[in-house]
C-alpha cells in the first residue's frame, strides 16, 4: 500500500461513525470529515507525483534509447522507426584497429586517472576536513576549481605549459589533464562522509589501544571508503568520456575513444558511432558493478 | 588489576580562555565506583576525556597508582571507556567489536576467541556474535561496548553517560547489572552522569561539579544530607533553601529569613552572620495544626497551594504565612492535604544544614 492512502477508504466520507472504534480512529475520522476533500487531493497529487516522475525518466534515458536504436539498425544513418535488428555495426567497431586501439587507450588512461585522483583527493580531502589547515576554504576552493572552469580551458592550459616545457604530448600528461579535472569529484564525495564521519568511533579506537597509524587503516579508512569508492567511480567515468582536455592533450596515434569518435564522426555517420556509444555505457556499467560485487558498495551507499 | 587515580590540580583552558576545569583534586580509590555529577557544560566530561587522555591537560597531572601518565597517548594507557552514544564500529560484528582491543594486544586468535566468549556471555549476549551493531537495540548496544570496554582487562573503566540514551526501564536494569558487575571484577569506575539519581543509586563516592570546579566530594547520604554549598543543596534533590541573618534568641542560635520567620539553627551552626540553610522536604511533616503539638520542634503554619501525588510519597506545594513557599514531602498515609487547607509544619533543627555560598 502507498504510503499515503488513507487505510480505511470505505470509511473516509461516512457521517456515521461505528459504534466500537478505537479513540485514534476516532480522532481520524473526525479530521477526515473536517476536510472531506482530502482524499480527492491526496489522490491528485500522487497522479502528479507520478506524471513528473516518468517526465523525468524519459527525458534522461530518451538519449540512450535512441542510441540504442540507432546501433542495432542496419540503416547507414539515423531513421526511424527502425528497419530491422543487426550487429553489423558492433562488428564494424570491433573490427576497427583505430577504435579497438583507442578503446584500450581510454581504459588505461581512466584507471591511472582513478587511481591519481582518488589518491591525490581522498588526501587533499582529509587533510582539509581533520587537517586543521590555516587557509582550509581556500585550498577546499582550489581543489574545486577545476569543475567552475571550462575544461576546454584547463586543457588549452596544459597544452600551452607542454609546449613551453617541451615534454611533447606524454601519456603522464593526458593523465595529468585528466586527473587534474576529476579530483574535485572525489574531494567532494570523500568530504561528505568524513563530515558526518563521528570522531568518538576513533576515540574508542584509541582507548581500545590502537596506534594512530593504526586508527587510521582499521576504522577511518573503512568508514570513508564509500566516499572515496563514490568519487572513484564518477572519476573513472569522466576520464572515460572526457573530451575537452584530451582534444588538447593527445598525440596523434594515442588518441582516446571520445576523439577518436569525434574524428570519425567529421568524415562518417553511421551505427558504428551508436555501437561505441553502447559499448562505452555498457563498460561504464560494469565498473559500477565489478566495484559493486568486490567492495561491496551497497553496503554503504544507496545506490 | 584495577588501580586508584589521582587528579591532582587538572586545569583545562580552551583558547579564548574558556575554563572547562579548573585546578580540580580527585582521588579517586582502587575498585571504587566514583561519579562525577553535574548539570552539562559543568567539566565532567572534559575531566574524564582528560583521564583518558584524549584531551591534555593545561595544567595539572593524571597519575595512575601513583605513576604520572599525564603525557601518555590514549592508546597506551589501558583504560576501557563505554561512550555515551556507544560508539561501536559500523563495519564490525559483534565479536570483531569485543575482539577489537585484544587485537590490538597482540594477542593470539584462539585467546582472543575464548575472551570475547566469555565476555559476551557475561553481559548475556551469547550468540549475536555475528550482528552488525544497527542490527542490535540500544541495551543490546549498550551492553556490547560494555564487553568491549571490560574484556581488554582495563586498570580503569571510563563510563561517559553510559546510560543516558535508554527508556527508564532499561536503564535501572543497567544500572543494577552495571553495578553487579564493577563489584565481581572489582573494577575502578569513573562515572559521568547529569542524573544525581543515577548518581545516588549507584556510586561509592560522588564529586559534584558546577562550571569546572569540584564542589563536593563525598558519599551519596554525605552529599545528600550534608552538603557543603548551595549549589549542591539545590542541585542533589529537592530541597527548601531559607537565607537570612543570623540572630541570637533564649533559644538559642536562629536565622531570620525575613517576614517574621525565624528558623532554629542546630547549635553547631557557628558562622558569618549572613547565612542559607537547607531543609530536605521529607524532614519536613505536616499536622492539621487543630491540636498543638510539642513546642520542641521548631515549625511555622502555611498553607497547602498544590498537590503532587507521587504513588509512593505526596509533595506539598506550601505558602508559609510569612509569604516563604517550601516543598515537604509525606509518606502516602492515606490521607492528603487538599489545596487550600491551613496546615502546621514541624522540623527538627538538628535537620537544618548551613550552607556555603
Amino acid at each position: 500500500m502507498p504510503p499515503f492512502a488513507p487505510q480505511t477508504p470505505s470509511q473516509e466520507f461516512s457521517g456515521a461513525l461505528p459504534a466500537a472504534t478505537s479513540l485514534r480512529d476516532r480522532q481520524r475520522a473526525s479530521a477526515q470529515s473536517r476536510r472531506p476533500a482530502a482524499g480527492k487531493r491526496i489522490r491528485a497529487g500522487r497522479a502528479l507525483y507520478l506524471t513528473v516522475n516518468i517526465a523525468v525518466l524519459i527525458f534522461l534515458l530518451a538519449p540512450i534509447a535512441i542510441v540504442v536504436v540507432f546501433a542495432l539498425n542496419p540503416t547507414p544513418f539515423i531513421q526511424f522507426p527502425p528497419v530491422g535488428v543487426s550487429l553489423r555495426w558492433f562488428q564494424k567497431f570491433f573490427a576497427a584497429r583505430d577504435f579497438m586501439h583507442a578503446l584500450v587507450f581510454s581504459l588505461e588512461v581512466a584507471m591511472l586517472t582513478t587511481a591519481c585522483a582518488t589518491l591525490l583527493g581522498g588526501c587533499a580531502a582529509l587533510a582539509i576536513a581533520r587537517g586543521n589547515l590555516p587557509g582550509a576554504r581556500i585550498v577546499l576552493a582550489v581543489m574545486l576549481s577545476p569543475l567552475m572552469l571550462p575544461a576546454i580551458l584547463t586543457g588549452l592550459a596544459l597544452f600551452q605549459a607542454y609546449v613551453l616545457l617541451d615534454v611533447g604530448r606524454p601519456l603522464w600528461g593526458l593523465v595529468a589533464g585528466h586527473t587534474l579535472v576529476t579530483i574535485p569529484y572525489v574531494v567532494r564525495t570523500t568530504l561528505a562522509v568524513l563530515h558526518n564521519f563521528d570522531l568518538r568511533l576513533e576515540e574508542a579506537a584509541r582507548n581500545l589501544g590502537a596506534s594512530p597509524g593504526r586508527t587510521f587503516f582499521e576504522v577511518t579508512l573503512p568508514l570513508v571508503k564509500p566516499g572515496v569508492l563514490a568519487g572513484a567511480i564518477f572519476a573513472f567515468i569522466v576520464s572515460f568520456d572526457q573530451f575537452p582536455v584530451s582534444l588538447f592533450l593527445v598525440s596523434p596515434g594515442n588518441e582516446t575513444l571520445p576523439i577518436t569518435l569525434f574524428n570519425y564522426l567529421k568524415f562518417d555517420l553511421d551505427g558504428t558511432i551508436g555501437a561505441a556509444s553502447v559499448v562505452s555505457i555498457l563498460l561504464a556499467f560494469l565498473v559500477v558493478l565489478a566495484l559493486d560485487r568486490t567492495v561491496g558498495l551497497r553496503a554503504y551507499v544507496k545506490l | 588489576m584495577s588501580a586508584s587515580i589521582e587528579i591532582a590540580g587538572v586545569s583545562k583552558i580552551y583558547d579564548g580562555g574558556v575554563r572547562a576545569v579548573d585546578t580540580i583534586e580527585i582521588d579517586i580509590r582502587q575498585g571504587e565506583f566514583f561519579s562525577l555529577l553535574g548539570p552539562s557544560g559543568c567539566g565532567k566530561t572534559t575531566t574524564l576525556r582528560i583521564i583518558a587522555g584524549f584531551e591534555s591537560p593545561s595544567d595539572g597531572a593524571i597519575r595512575i597508582d601513583g605513576a604520572d601518565i599525564t603525557h601518555v597517548p590514549a592508546h597506551k594507557r589501558d583504560m576501557g571507556m563505554v561512550f555515551q552514544n556507544y560508539a561501536l564500529f559500523p563495519h564490525r560484528t559483534v565479536a570483531e567489536n569485543v575482539a577489537f582491543g585484544l587485537r590490538m594486544r597482540g594477542i593470539d586468535k584462539q585467546a582472543i576467541a575464548a575472551k570475547v566468549k566469555a565476555a559476551l556471555a557475561m553481559v548475556e549476549l551469547s550468540g549475536l556474535e555475528d550482528r552488525r551493531p544497527a542490527q542490535l537495540s540500544g541495551g543490546q548496544q549498550q551492553r556490547v561496548a560494555l564487553a568491549r570496554a571490560i574484556v581488554i582487562e582495563p586498570r580503569v573503566l571510563l563510563c561517559d553517560e553510559p546510560l543516558g540514551a535508554l527508556d527508564k526501564k532499561l536503564r535501572q536494569q543497567m544500572q543494577f547489572e552495571l553495578k553487579q558487575l564493577q563489584k565481581t571484577l572489582g573494577l575502578t569506575l569513573v562515572f559521568v552522569t547529569h542524573d544525581q539519581e543515577e548518581a545516588l543509586a549507584m556510586s561509592d563516592r560522588i564529586a559534584v561539579m558546577n562550571c569546572g570546579r569540584v564542589e563536593q566530594i563525598g558519599t551519596p547520604v554525605e552529599i545528600y544530607d550534608q552538603p557543603l554549598t548551595r549549589f549542591v543543596a539545590d542541585f542533589i534533590g529537592d530541597t527548601n533553601i531559607f537565607r537570612g541573618e543570623r540572630v541570637t534568641s533564649d533559644a538559642g542560635p536562629a536565622l531570620a529569613a525575613g517576614h517574621g520567620l525565624f528558623l532554629a539553627l542546630p547549635a553547631s551552626a557557628a558562622g558569618t552572620s549572613l547565612l542559607s540553610v537547607a531543609l530536605r522536604p521529607e524532614k519536613i511533616s505536616l499536622s492539621s495544626g487543630d491540636t498543638e503539638t510539642a513546642a520542641a520542634a521548631s515549625g511555622a503554619r502555611g498553607t497547602i497551594e498544590s498537590t503532587n501525588f507521587l504513588g509512593g510519597a505526596v509533595l506539598y506545594h506550601i505558602a508559609l504565612d510569612s509569604g516563604h513557599r517550601v516543598l515537604a514531602q509525606q509518606p502516602n498515609a492515606g490521607a492528603v492535604f487538599v489545596p487550600g487547607r491551613t496546615v502546621k509544619l514541624d522540623w527538627k533543627a538538628a535537620d537544618l544544614v548551613v550552607l556555603k555560598d
